[in-house]
């Protein structure tokens, strides 16, 4: 619960009208999407674990309406219901608060974030994935934020490729995914050392998953099943356009970014600032979304948090003055 | 520079012996009443704060890393990487009680005296067992020669005051022993300073 007052409101205006003027240049449209909406929109878009965590109550009428908790949901919804007669692809853009019980990071948590977002909607591949970092990148940069920030990108068929070469069920494919994701080495080498097929060192060593292209070489070493060798490849052609717009120092390989693998399909990207403590913005490529509102096709975006961009933006300030 | 927090107490002495057999020491006495201490490169700063704030600090990024035991991050439920098992410290948390067989004797619901509320509600959760959890913050072993709980969730590392106070154990919740932990940006944006400091201390245990 956090006011703004004079200099600081402006500051936050200013980065919204930043990151807005950016997208309205690549073409992005804005929506505007009602705060309050029926709970089931919300659980087909997140999944149950996510949509669980907004604030929901009921209508007169018995009905369990929620505040919303994302923006995606809405605009996913929007694209295959009211748009679906329109061309593709679909470029649409936020800023609006959204409403969250406890995120599993207390740095993160707070019950009213606004986000900066926007959805790349019916395109997919590598020229929509390098569309929305390039779009991150340049948000980043017109802040100022040139040499501070860090884009981790990762493709999650990745993990879910090895997952299913080992056949793990679903209880040890989520230890081995919280393992990965905490970079627990010790227990994550036990729990691999049941597993005798190459793919199985593939997680093993923590510190081999994040850095620049030697991630990619490193990971080739040790998996072979196809599904997880075309992620992987389109992982290093992604890599190999952002070195060819020399972005490499601000992108990283993060194939430990594990977080939200029932959400993401394909890319899941994460933006880190120096000065907060927590990511600042997250994203990717959900292409199973729009289908759960009747019209499969495919999806990309991102969002990033204004308070927590304001925060950095203003105590940097605080400290030229 | 990178900031390692270091919980007071228990752990402190061995987390500091660990560090300078990695080549990191302070440049002044551990006796030295100040709370933050630069390293005599000056590469690493040290604060010494509660042990239960060490995953606080860290998960805000106050502290890039941090040394803490593995009873206080099983607490705490902080959101933070955990690179490395340090095996300093080592000791279990563990059920004990005056009768061994307290799990079945006791009539209606189990109090539970402890200072670890999260641990034992969901050790116990977990099987669905129901215990009333007693909050306490110190001297937990007292609790059931009081009268206070039938059974209490605590860290044992010998077990001789269990057994003075009349207590044995009745299962073993966990092991725990100092973790060094990594907030999630730093490993990322000072990803070549804490590799460096997780390679140092790799190699040691």
């Amino acid at each position: 619960m956090r006011y703004y007052i004079g200099a600081e409101a402006r500051l936050r205006r200013t980065v919204e009208d930043v990151a807005m003027s950016v997208f309205q240049a690549w073409n992005y449209e804005e929506v505007i999407t009602p705060s309050v909406d029926y709970y089931d929109l919300f659980e087909q878009g997140m999944g149950q674990r996510e949509a669980q965590r907004g604030f929901r109550f009921t209508d007169n009428d018995g009905r369990l309406l929620a505040l919303r908790p994302d923006v995606t949901s809405s605009v996913a919804r929007m694209a295959a219901t009211l748009l679906s007669e329109r061309p593709r692809p679909l470029r649409f853009c936020y800023a609006a608060p959204v409403f969250r019980q406890q995120t599993q990071s207390h740095a993160e948590w707070r019950r009213e974030n606004t986000q900066l977002g926007c959805e790349l909607i019916g395109t997919g591949g590598k020229p929509a994935n390098l569309e929305v970092l390039r779009l991150a990148a340049e948000i980043l940069s017109r802040l100022n934020l040139q040499s501070r920030y860090c884009i981790t990108i990762n493709n999650v068929e990745i993990f879910n490729g090895v997952a299913a070469s080992l056949s793990l069920e679903e209880q040890a494919r989520e230890q081995l995914r919280r393992l990965i994701d905490t970079r627990e080495t010790a227990e994550l080498q036990r729990f691999l050392k049941n597993y005798d097929k190459p793919e199985a060192r593939a997680f093993a060593q923590p510190a081999q998953l994040t850095g620049k292209r030697n991630v990619i070489q490193a990971a080739r070493s040790a998996i072979t099943n196809a599904r997880s060798l075309v992620a992987l490849d389109s992982l290093e052609e992604l890599w190999t356009e952002i070195e060819s717009r020399g972005f490499e120092n601000s992108f990283e390989i993060d194939l430990g970014d594990v977080s939200s693998l029932n959400y993401y399909t394909g890319l899941s990207l994460k933006i880190f600032v120096h000065g907060a403590g927590a990511s600042v913005g997250r994203g990717g490529r959900y292409d199973g979304l729009t289908g759960s509102f009747g019209r499969a096709e495919p999806a990309v975006g991102f969002v990033l948090n204004l308070d927590a961009l304001t925060e950095v933006l203003g105590r940097s300030m605080g400290q030229e003055r | 520079m990178i900031t390692i927090a270091i919980g007071k107490g228990r752990m402190q002495e061995s987390a500091l012996a660990l560090l300078a057999r990695a080549g990191i020491c302070l440049n002044e006495g551990v006796n030295s009443r100040r709370l933050a201490l630069m390293d005599e490169t000056r590469q690493y700063r040290f604060i010494f704060v509660k042990p239960a704030d060490v995953p606080v600090y860290v998960e805000h990024g106050i502290a890039d890393c941090g040394i803490v035991g593995r009873d206080v991050l099983l607490e705490s439920e902080a959101d933070l990487l955990l690179p490395l098992d340090l095996g300093i410290s080592r000791c279990r948390i563990v059920v004990a009680a005056v009768d061994p067989q307290a799990m079945t004797n006791v009539q209606g619901m189990i109090r539970v005296a402890t200072k670890y509320a999260q641990i034992a509600r969901a050790h116990f959760g977990a099987r669905g067992i129901p215990v009333e959890i007693i909050q306490l913050s110190g001297s937990v072993e007292l609790a059931p020669a009081l009268g206070l709980a039938d059974m209490i969730v605590d860290l044992v590392e010998t077990g001789v005051t269990l057994r003075e106070n009349g207590l044995t154990v009745v299962e073993e919740i966990a092991e725990s022993t100092g973790r060094l932990v990594v907030n999630r940006a730093s490993y990322q944006l000072k990803s070549d300073e804490v590799s460096k400091l997780i390679r140092a201390l790799e190699d040691l245990v």
